[in-house]
């Protein structure tokens, strides 16, 4: 009997030994260690993920559908726990996100390398392009000028980037399957429509080498037309092109589209 | 009497520890219900939920045996985080060694070895991992009730045995151990938490009330699980699970037929790691189940099959569909 009494409390003490863990590898001198970030963008309407083609009722009794959905997402940058922040690189730091483009589970993948290896609780990224960018004229724009042109994200050098594509067909009470065009962005030095966006993250993040968390970002589209303010088709929003106006105000409220879902760590 | 008073403190001991931890269980605080990590939820339901306290550790009767049972499972889930997400199937095979073996008296010792072979079926891609998964053992006290002596004889009759009086209680502390591979990373396209186990040590405590009639018998069963951290510094939510069965039993010369029904549970509190909560990665099930035993001479064959009645799983990214098993065992 007493064989097994020091059996049990054998056990007993491994038990409770074993479930009590100390190897905190989190906090090691992390100096010059860089890994891996994945931001996975997910366009949404509302709780649903956003499908081409599909129909989508909005407020005022209007209705749209889309063929083309991309923007631009540019100056991203993370803040650790001590708040030190580590922006990833200029010139590769901007980057158009297109829903034709996402995988089979609709996500559009942004891969940043050789970021500092740190643990991250915050990220910001700008929509479109700032003028100080802008500023570093067609010859500093890099490969960008061209990837841009490519995919249809500008109107000519002088007006400069359109922020977002929104192409498709709306209707309305009165009127149906009339096209749809959003095309926001800045106009030259003129009219700065860049918008930044921070969100702190629901779980740290921890970059290493051998680590590779993801940010999987929503992007709420009904926000673009029911944001910061309610923007209606009948009202000239079907049309948003260079104009001083309408612009600003889409831009207010492509700033809200953004949420970070959740994350990943490995 | 001897060895019940020897181990009398221990027992004690041992209720309040279970107690205590039962206790601590109910003060956790649950998150609720944005958010959801499809990491998280394997695991808990493959890894641990085949060896879990909700599937019972042994037969109706309490017989002791070696055996191998079946274990079909059916879960249905949300490959995205909208509503309009497209679903997974996936379909965990598993097939166990288990057996429950008599050190004497009032200890036995309940073991599980499973092997896992998990299919998942999205969009027409079918992804399978398979291996060993993780094994758990339970020592076990039991506490046997008596009848009363009659309380008018005067005779104490000291030659003639106790008699059982069917109530029994059972103590059990055991471990999990992380033989099921947890892999760090799998392909995107597999859900990165497709595990055949959960890579830590987790303590188990159960503690069960058995009455075993000639004709009616009822087991419960109720088992906490403190779960470690494994080496990604990922720690599944500890784990309750509780199970009540009914059975009845009809003799004949050849078998006795033990038909039963049952409800059966489990609640998971939320997942950490790098000891940070992660969102929706906590749940709660509560089963239906029915089947029967059929014991012929040495052997005991069972079969049941299970349908949720109620469930809050992951966020409600998870859903359970169905489960089946099939046991065969041979009793010593």
């Amino acid at each position: 009997m007493k064989l097994l009494k020091y059996t049990f409390a054998l056990l007993v003490c491994a038990i409770i030994t074993s479930c009590s863990s100390d190897d905190d590898s989190n906090n090691k001198d992390l100096t010059g260690q860089k890994g891996d970030l994945i931001l996975k963008f997910d366009n949404a309407v509302g709780d649903q993920d956003f499908i081409f083609g599909t129909t989508y009722n909005k407020s005022n009794d209007e209705s749209f559908q889309l063929t083309t959905l991309k923007y631009i997402v540019s100056n991203i940058r993370v803040k650790d726990n001590e708040g030190n922040e580590f922006m990833y690189p200029e010139e590769d730091n901007i980057f158009i996100v297109n829903e034709a483009d996402g995988n089979n589970a609709g996500e559009i993948w942004v891969v940043l390398t050789d970021v500092d290896a740190a643990n991250y609780t915050e990220i910001t990224f700008g929509l479109g392009v700032d003028q100080e960018r802008f500023a570093l004229g067609a010859e500093g724009q890099g490969d960008f000028l061209d990837l841009a042109s490519e995919e249809g994200m500008m109107w000519s050098w002088a007006s400069g980037y359109k922020f977002v594509r929104f192409d498709g067909t709306f209707s309305t009470a009165n009127v149906s399957d009339e096209p749809l065009n959003i095309h926001m962005g800045s106009v030259g030095a003129s009219l700065d429509n860049y918008r930044e966006i921070t969100m702190s993250l629901p779980n740290t993040i921890l970059v290493r080498e051998d680590k590779t968390p993801e940010i999987h970002i929503k992007a709420d589209i009904a926000k673009v037309f029911n944001g910061a303010s309610e923007i209606n088709f009948a009202d000239g929003y079907d049309q948003v092109h260079t104009d001083a106006n309408t612009t600003p105000v889409v831009a207010a409220n492509v700033q809200t589209m953004f949420e970070v879902h959740h994350v990943h760590n490995d | 009497m001897n060895v019940f008073q020897d181990f009398k403190p221990l027992v004690v001991a041992f209720a309040l520890l279970f107690v205590s931890i039962t206790v601590s269980a109910k003060n956790t605080k649950y998150k609720c219900c944005h958010d959801f990590n499809p990491e998280a939820w394997f695991c808990d339901l493959c890894g641990c939920s085949t060896s879990s306290g909700s599937f019972g550790f042994g037969t109706l009767s309490n017989a002791n045996f070696v055996g191998v049972r079946y274990i079909y499972q059916d879960f249905e889930s949300r490959n995205g985080i909208f509503e309009n997400s497209p679903k997974s199937e996936e379909v965990f095979n598993t097939y166990q060694l288990w057996a429950q073996v008599p050190i004497n008296d009032t200890f036995f010792v309940t073991a599980n070895v499973p092997y896992q072979d998990l299919t998942r079926n999205f969009q027409g891609n079918k992804d399978n991992l398979n291996g060993l998964g993780d094994i758990s053992a339970i020592g076990w006290y039991r506490l046997q009730f008596y009848k009363k002596k009659s309380s008018d004889s005067t005779l104490v009759d000291y030659n003639s045995p106790k008699e059982p009086s069917g109530h029994s209680l059972q103590f059990g502390l055991g471990v999990k151990l992380p033989t099921g591979k947890f892999e760090e990373e799998l392909a995107d396209n597999v859900n990165p938490g497709f595990q055949v186990g959960t890579g830590s040590f987790d303590g188990i405590f159960s503690l069960g009330y058995n009455y075993g009639g000639d004709k009616i018998g009822v087991n419960t069963l109720m088992s906490y699980y403190l779960k470690g951290e494994n080496k990604n510094e990922y720690q599944f939510g500890d784990q309750f699970s509780y199970s009540v069965n009914l059975y009845t039993v009809f003799l004949s010369d050849k078998m006795n037929i033990m038909p039963f029904v049952g409800l059966s549970g489990d609640v998971y509190d939320s997942i950490t790691q790098y000891d940070e909560t992660l969102q929706d990665t906590d749940g709660n099930i509560l089963n239906a189940s029915f089947g029967s035993e059929l014991a012929i001479e040495k052997f005991i064959f069972g079969a049941s099959y299970t349908l949720p009645v109620h469930q809050s799983l992951f966020g409600d990214n998870v859903e359970s569909k169905q489960r089946f098993s099939v046991y065969v065992n041979f009793a010593l």
